[in-house]
């Protein structure tokens, strides 16, 4: 029991301090809820935004929106995944030769503190390269591309994605102690294997924590899917898109997210639709939410049976 | 497991494995049959009563070490485990290590004759575990180490350029003061060091006589037979120790290095280590760090007092702690033994 004034004091500013945040949290939550619930509706979530949907209470649904999100949330996770975990492992195992060690740390700051809108800017000078059109859409005769399509948004995601995932691993991974890998090595393996049966099973929580974070960077972006997904509400995917053989060409087409699409119908944005906006800043937590439970459960994965 | 793999594959996997294996457990046999210790309870060195023998059976002292002639002079008879002292399998010739300039270890001999137990004993901060990580090359993963002169394995210096590091670490397996099981089940553990030796990944079924014999020989089979899909670190220190012992037989090593293995364990796993220890020399060799002297006289066949870097004194384990030449060695001797 603390005794001593200062000691109170500092419990209380500790309790003061959980507390505020908690109560913001659920404010937070209940009003997304509150002001959400009541949009979300089984068409709410399978169809397009309607053709009326700048006006408010005819905006339709928000399925292509969510299908973006979750496609610049995979392919964007999909390179940022293997390339931050190599690169941790590179900071942490080898870190050889010094310079390129050090050279990639800072890079690795720079991302993680320069706003998205920097690196769309950039994609949209390069990926409007003609030779890079296959990314996006030739734009007529100029040799040059559209730059805006999933390829090239969930490229840059990827970009975004990749900090946390570092940085999170690299923590995991000096947390494995270094017996352990002592004990493989005393059992004639090499560093590679050690690394691969050893250093990163033990490092996956510290992973999926990255993992988790990086996914919400990406979800929350808005500036790269403006640049370069083209942010376009009204736009309906191509006909067909889920079918598989024309990922390609739907990868290669404009889209939209649940950033922009909140933006767009909310009363900020051109739509003046809240009840829409908040049924899909609801679905996004949803979303979010059910991503971080299932990646920490899978990575918290019990050994054996008991 | 792949679940791709055929009942054909997996049979030829068995085979290889069993075929590797028979080696160890037919040196496992012969130890049997050359009269074991069949009371596990009685400290082995005591127990066994010495082997008739001549002066020329005793452990020749290294030829590089005269500051070490205890060995030569020693007349008792040499240990049972111990089927030719002439023949070493580890001579360490003037060894030198240093960490950034600051040398640690000034040139130290020592021998360890096929079959026995060496302990390597001395006040803390000697170099004992320098010492013994550099006999499996761990001391080099400090960036700041040096090292000079020679460690044969053999009669090859594993400091040669072109030693097959995993090979040689194979060879000479490491047990850990702290028991460090890795964190995965106990037939994962013991599998680790089987797994990705051979060709194909060998699948469960096929890996499993030998995982049960490495259990066996670790004195843990019992223990765990029900249940070796439980998380090793749900096992006690002293099991944990064991399972540790296992996963070290399992690359089939012809030396074990130990650096006070038992340090971290109460009484009762202590004695069950020690008692294993015994079981296992004879068809490996083991060099065991210690702290704990009584330890080092039950189950020593060998012993080297270190001192400051410097090999004082070594030979028969008896003749060190119970008639030691040199003076300095005295005095440690009989300080912790009062
Ligand atoms: N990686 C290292 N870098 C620098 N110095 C080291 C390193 N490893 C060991 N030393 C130094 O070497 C000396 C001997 O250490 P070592 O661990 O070999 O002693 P020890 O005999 O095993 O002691 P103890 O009985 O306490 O375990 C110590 O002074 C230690 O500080
Ligand atoms: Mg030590």
């Amino acid at each position: 029991m603390p005794t001593r004034l200062s000691d109170r004091g500092g419990v209380a500013a500790a309790y003061a301090a959980g507390g505020v945040l908690v109560i913001a949290v659920t404010v937070i939550m209940a009003w997304l809820v509150w002001q959400g619930i009541s949009t979300i509706s089984w068409d709410f979530l399978t169809t397009g935004p309607a053709p009326g949907s700048l006006e408010q209470g005819v905006a339709g649904g928000i399925l292509p929106a969510l299908v973006g999100t979750l496609i610049v949330i995979v392919f964007g996770m999909l390179v940022a995944i293997p390339l931050g975990l190599g690169v941790a492992i590179f900071l942490t195992e080898y870190r050889q030769p010094n310079w390129l060690a050090k050279g990639t740390d800072t890079a690795i700051d720079l991302i993680f503190g320069v706003p998205s809108v920097v690196f769309a800017l950039f994609g949209l000078a390069i990926f409007s390269q003609g030779w890079l059109s296959w990314l996006s859409n030739p734009v007529g005769d100029a040799g040059m591309a559209t730059a805006q399509s999933f390829f090239c948004a969930s490229l840059m995601m990827a970009l975004i994605g990749l900090p946390p995932v570092v940085r999170s691993s690299q923590a995991a991974i000096l947390g494995v102690p270094n017996q352990q890998r002592e004990a493989s090595y005393s059992l004639g393996k090499g560093r590679l294997t050690t690394i691969r049966r050893i250093v990163v099973p033990g490092a996956r929580p510290g992973i999926a924590t990255g993992i988790v974070l990086g996914i919400g960077r990406i979800a929350g972006d808005t500036a790269i899917v403006w640049i370069l997904l083209g942010g376009a509400v009204l736009q309906s995917p191509p006909d067909g898109w889920y079918l598989p053989w024309n990922l390609v060409d739907f990868l290669r087409s404009e889209g939209s997210t649940l950033t922009t699409y909140i933006y767009f119908s909310s009363p900020a944005g051109e739509g003046n639709s809240p009840g829409p906006a908040y049924g899909a800043a609801f679905v996004l937590m949803v979303v979010i939410l059910f991503v971080n439970i299932a990646l920490i459960r899978l990575s918290r994965r019990k050994i054996g049976k008991r | 497991m792949d679940p791709m793999e055929t009942p054909s594959n997996d049979r030829a996997d068995e085979r290889a494995v069993r075929q590797e294996w028979r080696h160890s457990m037919d040196r496992t046999a012969d130890l049997k049959a050359a009269g074991d210790p069949t009371d596990p309870t009685v400290p082995a060195v005591a127990a066994e009563p010495p082997a008739p023998t001549t002066a020329a059976d005793v452990p020749a002292a290294p030829a590089a070490a005269p500051e070490a002639p205890a060995a030569a002079t020693s007349s008792s008879g040499h240990p049972a485990h111990v089927a030719d002292p002439r023949d070493l399998v580890l001579a360490i010739r003037g060894l030198r290590v240093s960490f950034s300039g600051n040398e640690i270890l000034h040139g130290v001999d020592i021998d360890a004759p096929r079959g026995g137990v060496v302990a390597l004993v001395g006040p803390s901060g000697c170099g004992k575990t320098t010492l013994l990580r550099s006999v499996n090359r761990l001391t080099e993963l400090a960036p700041t180490a040096s090292i000079t002169g020679e460690v044969q394995l053999d009669g090859s210096n594993i400091y040669d350029r072109g030693t097959d590091l995993n090979l040689l670490r194979r060879r000479v397996g490491m047990v850990f003061q702290q028991p460090n099981p890795f964190p995965m089940t106990i037939f994962d553990n013991v599998a680790f060091a089987m797994r990705e030796q051979a060709k194909t990944r060998p699948s469960r079924s096929s890996l499993m006589p030998a995982v049960q014999d490495v259990l066996q020989r670790a004195g843990l089979w019992d223990e765990v037979k029900d249940n070796l899909d439980r998380n090793a670190l749900s096992l006690s220190g002293g099991q944990q120790q064991r399972l540790c012992i296992a996963r070290t037989l399992a690359a089939n090593p012809e030396v074990i290095l130990m650096d006070e293995p038992c340090s971290a364990l109460d009484p009762r796993s202590t004695a069950r280590i020690e008692e294993l220890i015994v079981q296992l020399a004879g068809s490996l060799t083991i060099v065991i760090v210690t702290h704990n002297l009584a330890q080092a006289k039950r189950i020593g066949d060998y012993a080297a007092y270190l001192l400051n870097g410097d090999v004082i004194e070594q030979g028969l384990a008896q003749q060190v702690f119970e008639d030691p030449t040199e003076q300095s060695t005295r005095d440690f001797v009989s300080g912790m033994f009062g």
